[in-house]
């Protein structure tokens, strides 16, 4: 028999030793863990109630961290949510896996009740505080105060300092912590990227923030209008396995199987009993209460619903963020040249209900950079609508980018890499159940159908923009034959005259020959030109009769249905399996080019004078 | 071409041109297409002539820069003939920076680096079907160091001077051809036997300092790797002025066959207009033979597959026993059959094998080539 004694660890004694399992494996990752930790549970809380979130953001740097190399920082996270009543306070900040929303299907950002209360522990362990919480109630006269610290040994949250404070918000909670760390601002993990990227992805949302010594950013909402967050589904049948099975049917008691069956899972109907029988179920056990059934009996109930076909989960529980909000945050990116914008339409990946989104903008800042030689365009991965920060490459959402052939929409890529240029391309990835690779949620599980889902609404987004970009270059490719003639046609008669010693009367009817030459390309370039707006205009107007014609309520924007696939683009989409979608492209009008053209040609004419 | 027809000819063809603009018609200027599919060969004639196609190039938005640059640098090199100035292509790319520097109106013109202003200057040879050597343009005199006492050139000097020089009077230092081979008259003081052209210029060095010279009435030259303008024209000047046999000795690889040897016997598909000044017809290839290696017991080894270089020469001899007018030719069967023997086989033999022969006889490799003359041991 063993020496050692056994002995059972708390699930915050566990997190506690392993917090770089949940974002906090260096100083940089724990700053910006925990700010986006508080984040989401303020956006979450202000969901809830309907109401739209204003948050107020402060992060300083408060002097000299006990870790190595790092500072102590101040992380201070405000919001105009609900406010917590104070018996829940411990249970969020200080208790693991202390949830209102775990497992019940919802596309709410957090999950499993871990992040926030990691954030104390980490908190806790590098300045020995926990949390500072202020809270206040629409019931609560006053606010209250308090310092939450996490109990590790029992994984309890406990309260101290607690005290009434008058406080001028309504309700709300203001959550503060002080811990070591490192500050990085731009870049991947960047916290201005972070709160950039939740800006964009939450159009509701009204933020300022402050950070450092810079002065405070105000990012206003463009979307008057809460979320709705659609109720939970119950789980599929078809995604559970055994011990789950059985695990789920111990919340029902005494009630039969069938109602366990029924009330328990989506997609199960009296109708597919019968097909459950056939496959070899007995029929007995329907009637039979759940408390009484055997695991035995319980493997032949799971086995016939696997062998029986049901109905793929509904798509309903799937929110999304809409084209026209999403069109309207994109702008809040930065300076923005043109931009299309993919709603695909729910679907099924991997049994799970799951809906995407894509933005891909070019930013106008950065226009010189644009070929072979400019960076790799920026990735905004979301999931429930929180931007990922970190470990991209293993992402289903990168994966995606990079087998599609942006080569063939006018943006350059090497081989099997992100494309170049000084492009945005944000993916947005809703879906109740998100199969995420590690706690910290950081990369989203790549599994083939959902990396093609997201593949499809990359292609479709590119397709826009590929018309854009020929309706640019057929721009440049005017204003480069207009340069050419005004550079090389003076040139050109002048050195032949030299040679041939030609008097002044040859040389002027050469020029006016010339340039009537010339000019017959240049109106062919321009006839071309046209053509392509004019086509560019056709593909929009018919876009706006089939909205009309689909969705009437959201035909007031300009937005157009996308049309099949582009016979000239590489990726092609078949017909039959394209979602609807809606998109959405802008771009100033090109009336600077058409000027720079009649610039020229008077110019030109002046030089024939 | 004489001296004259190229100012007339450039001043004819931009008449042409003006006169197209002035009635607002696209002028169109035709060249000889230099290319491989537009190669032919007549046994008869012994080299690889032009087909009938033409590279037709119209005046409009797209070519009306490399027009105006053409035109550009033909103005300066009318001016050189007019003056007597030669230059070299990159003199004259660094010419046309000046030019451009000094007029700024000239500034679109401005070539960004050499190979543009190159270019310009062959698209000119190939539209007036002259040498760059007849627009006073000349390249380095690389490569046919020549070794001979029997031989006596006169050159005729830019000033109508004379110049005479005879070889057995340089010691061991060699005669170096020019580019421009018309400008020299060549004589015999003795009657010279053979012509022995040497692929690298090492081993002619070699066969020299050890006494080839003294012993054997010849001429003995370095190609010095793919024979140069220099080369190929000092050939066929020897060949047509002394009418003796030329014998090429060289590796046995892909490489020698198709790009030195193809040259110096028929020219080249990029010089199709001046393959007949460029070319001599009557060089034998005496080896490394195939069956020399065995013969002779030569040190012979693998290609390698993975050098880049000797991989493109084997896809390239391939290539050419396909589509290559001069390989294709029944004339040249013994030529194809090595370059067959080399890709069924894919060894290589160098010609300093020979000197494995006898490793302590310095002038065994001499012995072999004089035996291989003497019966005839070569194709």
């Amino acid at each position: 028999m063993a020496k050692q004694k056994i002995t059972s660890s708390s699930t915050a004694e566990y997190f506690s030793k392993n917090l770089q399992q949940v974002g906090f494996s260096s100083p940089t990752k724990a700053v910006l863990t925990t700010l986006k930790e508080a984040i989401d549970n303020s956006l979450d809380a202000c969901e809830d109630e309907g109401i739209l979130p204003e948050l107020y953001i402060e992060i300083e740097k408060v002097g000299a961290g006990t870790i190595k190399n790092t500072d102590l920082i101040r992380i201070k996270v405000e919001d105009n949510g609900p406010g917590l009543n104070i018996e829940d306070i411990p249970k969020v900040f200080g208790e693991y896996l202390a949830s209102s929303k775990f497992g019940r299907g919802r596309c709410s950002r957090g999950q499993q009740g871990i992040g926030i209360s990691a954030a104390t522990t980490w908190a806790q362990l590098t300045s020995a505080k926990g949390a500072r919480i202020i809270t206040k109630t629409k019931t609560m006269r006053q606010a209250v105060s308090c310092l939450v610290e996490v109990d590790v040994k029992n994984n309890k949250g406990n309260l101290k300092d607690k005290k009434t404070i008058s406080w001028d918000r309504s309700h709300g909670v203001s959550v503060e912590f002080v811990l070591d760390g490192r500050i990085q601002l731009q870049g991947e993990g960047g916290l201005i990227t972070y709160l950039t990227g939740t800006a964009l992805v939450n159009p509701h949302l009204n933020l300022r923030y402050k950070l450092l010594d810079q002065s405070v950013v105000k990012v206003d909402r463009v979307s008057d209008k809460c979320p709705d967050i659609p109720n939970a589904v119950e789980p599929h049948p078809h995604t559970m396995k055994l011990g789950e099975f059985i695990a789920h049917s111990h919340l029902f008691g005494k009630a039969t199987v069938a109602t366990f069956l029924k009330k328990g899972f989506s997609r199960i109907t009296d109708n597919t009993f019968q097909e459950f029988i056939k496959n070899g179920m007995n029929k007995k056990f329907l009637t039979q209460s759940v408390d009484k059934t055997t695991d035995a009996q319980f493997k032949d109930v799971f086995g016939a619903i696997h062998k029986t076909e049901l109905m793929s989960p509904s798509t309903r529980s799937v929110m999304i963020i809409g084209e026209e909000t999403f069109s309207k945050s994109v702008r809040r990116l930065g300076e923005v040249d043109f931009f299309s914008v993919v709603t695909r339409k729910p679907t099924i990946c991997d049994f799970k209900p799951v809906a995407i989104e894509i933005a891909v903008a070019r930013l106008k800042t950065a226009q010189k950079v644009e070929g072979d030689d400019s960076p790799p365009v920026q990735v905004l991965r979301f999931a429930n609508r929180v931007p990922l920060q970190f470990d991209k490459s293993a992402c289903a959402m990168v994966k995606a980018i990079e087998t599609v052939n942006w080569r063939s929409y006018g943006i350059p890529q090497p081989k099997n890499s992100l494309p170049l240029g000084p492009y945005v391309i944000a993916v947005s990835l809703v879906s109740p159940f998100i199969k995420f690779k590690n706690a910290s949620k950081e990369t989203v599980d790549a599994s083939d159908e959902l990396v093609e889902e997201i593949r499809r609404a990359l292609i479709q987004a590119g397709q826009r923009l590929s018309r854009h970009i020929k309706k640019e270059h057929r721009e440049a490719d005017l204003e480069e034959k207009l340069r050419h003639i005004e550079q090389f046609c003076p040139i050109l008669v002048d050195c032949l005259c030299r040679i041939t010693k030609a008097p002044a009367k040859r040389k002027k009817a050469a020029t006016e020959g010339l340039v009537k030459l010339l000019g017959r390309d240049v109106n062919a370039a321009k006839k071309e030109l046209d053509e392509a707006l004019k086509h560019h205009k056709e593909a929009h107007a018919k876009g706006k009769i089939q909205i009309v014609e689909k969705e009437k309520a959201k035909s007031e924007d300009g937005e157009e249905e996308l049309k099949p696939p582009h016979p000239e683009d590489s990726d092609v989409i078949p017909e039959a399996e394209e979602a609807p979608v809606k998109a959405k492209i802008e771009k100033p009008a090109s009336k600077a080019k058409k000027k720079a053209v009649a610039k020229s040609k008077e110019k030109m004419k002046e030089k024939e004078v | 071409m004489r001296e004259d027809t190229i100012p007339k000819l450039s001043k004819d063809l931009c008449n042409r041109m003006l006169t197209d603009l002035e009635n607002a018609r696209r002028p169109v200027l035709e060249a000889i297409k230099c290319s491989l599919d537009n190669s032919n060969y007549n046994p008869k004639v012994g080299y690889l002539t032009p087909g009938n196609k033409m590279v037709r190039s119209e005046l409009n938005v797209a070519s009306v820069q490399k027009m105006s640059r053409a035109i550009f640098i033909l103005e300066i090199l009318l001016r050189n003939i007019e003056t007597g100035a030669v230059n070299t292509k990159r003199e004259l790319y660094y010419i046309s920076k000046g030019e451009v520097k000094h007029n700024p109106e000239l500034r679109p013109l401005d070539f960004a680096d050499q190979s543009e202003s190159d270019s310009i200057i062959d698209f000119i040879c190939e539209m007036m079907e002259c040498y760059r050597e007849d627009l006073n343009c000349y390249a380095n005199d690389r490569g046919g160091q020549t070794y001979s006492n029997q031989l006596v050139v006169t050159e005729t000097l830019p000033d109508g001077g004379k110049a005479v020089v005879d070889l057995s009077t340089l010691g061991t230092s060699p005669f170096q051809p020019k580019n421009r081979p018309q400008s020299l008259a060549l004589k015999a003081k003795k009657k010279i036997d053979f012509c022995l052209v040497v692929e690298s210029e090492g081993t002619a060095n070699t066969f020299v300092t050890n006494g080839f010279c003294r012993r054997n009435n010849a001429i003995l030259l370095g190609a010095q790797g793919v024979p140069s303008n220099a080369v190929r024209g000092w050939c066929k000047l020897i060949q047509d002025q002394l009418k003796v046999p030329i014998y090429f000795f060289g590796d046995l690889d892909a490489y020698t066959l198709q790009n030195i040897f193809r040259t110096l016997k028929a020219g080249s598909a990029a010089s199709l207009i001046r393959n007949s000044d460029f070319s001599a017809p009557d060089v034998r290839f005496l080896g490394v033979l195939p069956e020399d290696i065995k013969k002779y017991d030569l040190a012979d080894y693998p290609v390698k597959e993975n050098d880049l270089q000797e991989a493109r020469a084997l896809k390239k001899a391939s290539d050419a026993l396909k589509n290559d007018p001069f390989f294709k030719d029944k004339k040249n069967k013994g030529l194809s059959k090595i370059l067959e023997w080399l890709l069924k086989n894919k060894r290589r033999c160098e010609q300093q094998s020979y000197f494995t022969v006898d490793p302590r006889d310095p002038i065994m490799p001499e012995k072999i080539i004089l035996e291989k003359i003497k019966r005839g041991d070569f194709i």
